[in-house]
């Protein structure tokens, strides 16, 4: 590479792509991290739903993700401060997304997925969960709801 | 030298992929028609699932590959001024129209309702998947055939590999690194399952099927790129800025293209973290190749623009030819890449792909690149392509001119509205938005906004079909060297040209990014999932 402004664009992208990788690294060292701990969890009809606060604010949720419903279909949180999720799917794959916030999980068949999500303090009211994967002709009908109260 | 067999087969794949575009485009218009609440069209949701099955798999897989096909063995022949194997290349296009029936039988039967990422433990019937694989097994030999005769070349006459002809070699060398994959998962897993109802194992298909998925946008983006850097300096008569940057950057979507399928896993449990950010940051690498690109086709248009003496500094984006209908084409398929890589850099970050992971951002996304950058690309080439190997004149001047411009405009405004409602978590795939009129007004105004730009794209695209059909059939006769496209260069070859150096240098890359998530699944052990119907 001998032209110039060949060489200065090249030292651009490079600019740009380092401090985007810098964002990058400051992102996982703060706040949301990708949804990646899981079992294999091949007994899928022992697994339990249900919504349980463990310590004041801190919530595990366990959730059955099948054709075409979540179980618990609507979850009420009081004063939500952590959420441990534990997401299981009976048959297909599924997706778990909860509108309006960063939580979005692949629901794998025969696999227990576990995340924790930190309520952000101001969030309240109601929010639409939706499978967010295909999974069959009622695919649209595969909602369910949260409900935060304050 | 005669070309008459290599035209054939060329003329046999892309009437193929016109028709293919035309019934996948069809099916386009129909399922976005459906998921717009109030449309007057509303299929069922088997229906809208069959739809969405063809359309993807007909336009992302069938359409593309075809075109390429009947591209890069028009390419090659001119511009190396070479035979093929008329044997090789005829069972390659033979086992490639088998398998797409077969797939297409499949699916239209109404069994195979799957989507084109057929993700088990949803099982297609048998056909489906066996018609992908003979369709794979036909572009392999399609690839061999290609690398037979270009290595009898480069032992002939020892030189530089022309631009064109790396473009090619570059998309073959990315199909041949990533199908491996998919030929994989389908062969060693769903073939299986849907003759012998076995249980398959989610994570590990998924991780299979990405593997190949993610390159696949590479292998129907380097042909559109490698006719940018064919078109640009011919439409305004110069050279490329540099001859040497477009190789560094086809060399860099050889080593970087496969590594980075796990950025469409980031929200899959069972691959760690660190595997994530890695291939994270490999996604990045992958946009050097297209900044690269950009800057050269820009300086090539502006360096025209010096060379017949203007001085002014915006003065040739003016003075750029925006009434011919290939470069109009060209640009606009550029300009709307930009967004699309831009979007694709969110789409591949570690962190912010949870935002947008299956929402319909990520349909605004691909369609600015496979659905504008590559078939926009595709379509306007034709103009060239049909009077230059059907010997037949385009019929309608004027509507080559109007379709580029209403392709843009028809995906500004469709990618713009689902890029917005994905940001408002509105899911792709779904053939009803309303969930029992849970849903935000704003999913519904941005899906009727969308749905006007999905009107807009399927008039451009009948018009492409109709204008260029009727040109095939009825065209005037034109006599036109196609060789003459093509200028001869005799230049020594430099490291640039020793492909096999970054063939091996690409494999270890993929090795050290994909043992390790290997690894993970496996030592964890499987938990395969019994088959069911869609």
């Amino acid at each position: 590479m001998t032209d110039k402004f060949e060489i200065s664009f090249i030292a651009v992208v490079i600019a740009i792509l380092s401090f985007f990788v810098y964002a990058l690294l400051q992102g996982t060292t703060i706040g949301y991290q990708p949804p990646s701990a899981c079992s294999v969890y091949p007994a899928v009809n022992t697994f339990k739903s249900g919504v349980v606060e463990i310590q004041p604010g801190v919530y595990e949720v366990r959730i059955v993700a099948a054709r075409y419903y979540f179980d618990p279909s609507t979850i009420i949180l009081k004063n939500p401060k952590k959420v441990i999720f534990e997401i299981l799917s009976k048959d297909v794959l599924h997706g778990f997304e909860i509108v309006g916030t960063n939580v979005n999980v692949m629901v794998l068949p025969y696999y227990q997925a576990t995340f924790t999500w930190d309520v952000p303090s101001e969030l309240k009211g109601n929010f639409m969960i939706i499978c967010n994967e295909y999974c069959g002709n009622g695919h649209p009908n595969m909602y369910a709801e949260l409900i935060i109260e304050r | 030298m005669n070309f008459k067999l290599e035209d054939r087969f060329s003329k046999i794949a892309i009437v193929f992929a016109f028709t293919v575009l035309a019934i996948g485009g069809m099916f386009g218009l129909l399922q976005l028609l459906t998921r717009t609440p109030y449309s007057p069209i509303q299929l069922s949701p088997d229906q809208y699932y069959l739809s969405l099955t063809a359309h993807g798999v007909l336009l992302a897989i069938v359409w593309t590959a075809f075109f390429i096909m009947g591209l890069a063995v028009f390419v090659i022949s001119r511009e190396l001024n070479i035979n093929l194997n008329k044997y090789l290349l005829q069972g390659s296009l033979i086992l490639s129209i088998v398998g797409v029936i077969m797939t297409t039988a499949a699916i239209l039967s109404g069994t195979s309702n799957v989507l084109y990422t057929f993700y088990p433990p949803m099982n297609a019937s048998a056909l489906f998947y066996l018609g992908l694989t003979i369709l794979i097994l036909g572009t392999w030999i399609f690839a061999a055939t290609i690398f037979l005769a270009f290595i009898r070349w480069k032992k002939a006459t020892k030189s530089a590999i022309p631009i064109a002809t790396f473009g090619v070699l570059t998309t073959l060398i990315i199909w041949l690194e990533a199908t491996p994959g998919v030929a994989i998962e389908v062969i060693k897993d769903l073939i299986p399952m849907s003759l012998f109802n076995t249980p398959v194992d989610v994570l590990e298909a998924r991780t299979y099927f990405w593997y190949f998925g993610h390159p696949l946008v590479y292998f129907w983006l380097l042909p559109a790129i490698t006719l940018w850097y064919f078109f640009i300096p011919r439409l305004l008569n110069t050279k490329l800025y540099s001859e040497r940057l477009p190789k560094v950057a086809f060399i860099l979507f050889i080593l970087f293209s496969t590594p980075v399928g796990i950025h469409h896993q980031f929200v899959d449990p069972g691959i760690a973290n660190q595997y994530k950010f890695l291939q994270s940051v490999l996604t990045y690498l992958v946009t050097i190749p297209s900044f690269l690109t950009a800057f050269t086709l820009l300086a090539t248009m502006e360096k025209s623009y010096r060379e017949r003496g203007g001085k002014s500094l915006f003065g040739w984006i003016k003075e750029l030819p925006w009434r011919d209908s290939v470069f109009a084409g060209i640009a606009f398929s550029m300009i709307l890449f930009a967004f699309g890589g831009i979007g694709g850099i969110i789409n591949a970050s570690y962190t912010l792909n949870a935002l947008v992971h299956n929402t319909t951002w990520i349909v605004g996304h691909f369609h600015l690149t496979v659905a504008t950058a590559v078939t926009l690309t595709f379509m306007v080439s034709s103009y060239v392509l049909i009077p230059a190997i059907f010997n037949k004149a385009i019929i309608f001047k004027k509507l080559t001119v109007l379709q580029p411009y209403l392709w843009f405009i028809g995906m500004t405004i469709f990618s713009t509205a689902f890029h917005i409602a994905g940001l408002y978590g509105m899911p792709r795939r779904t053939a009803d938005i309303l969930y029992g009129g849970l849903a935000p007004s704003i999913w519904i105004e941005l899906a009727q906004i969308a749905a006007i730009g999905g009107v807009i794209l399927w008039v451009s695209g009948v018009i492409f079909i109709f204008n260029s059909g009727t040109s095939i059939l009825k065209g005037a006769h034109v006599a036109m060297d196609a060789g003459s496209l093509f200028e001869k260069v005799n230049e020594k070859e430099t490291i640039l040209d020793r492909i096999s150096v970054w063939v091996i240098l690409a494999i270890i890359i993929i090795i050290l990014a994909y043992v390790f998530p290997f690894l993970q699944i496996y030592s964890r052990g499987l938990s395969p999932a019994p088959p069911l119907p869609p």
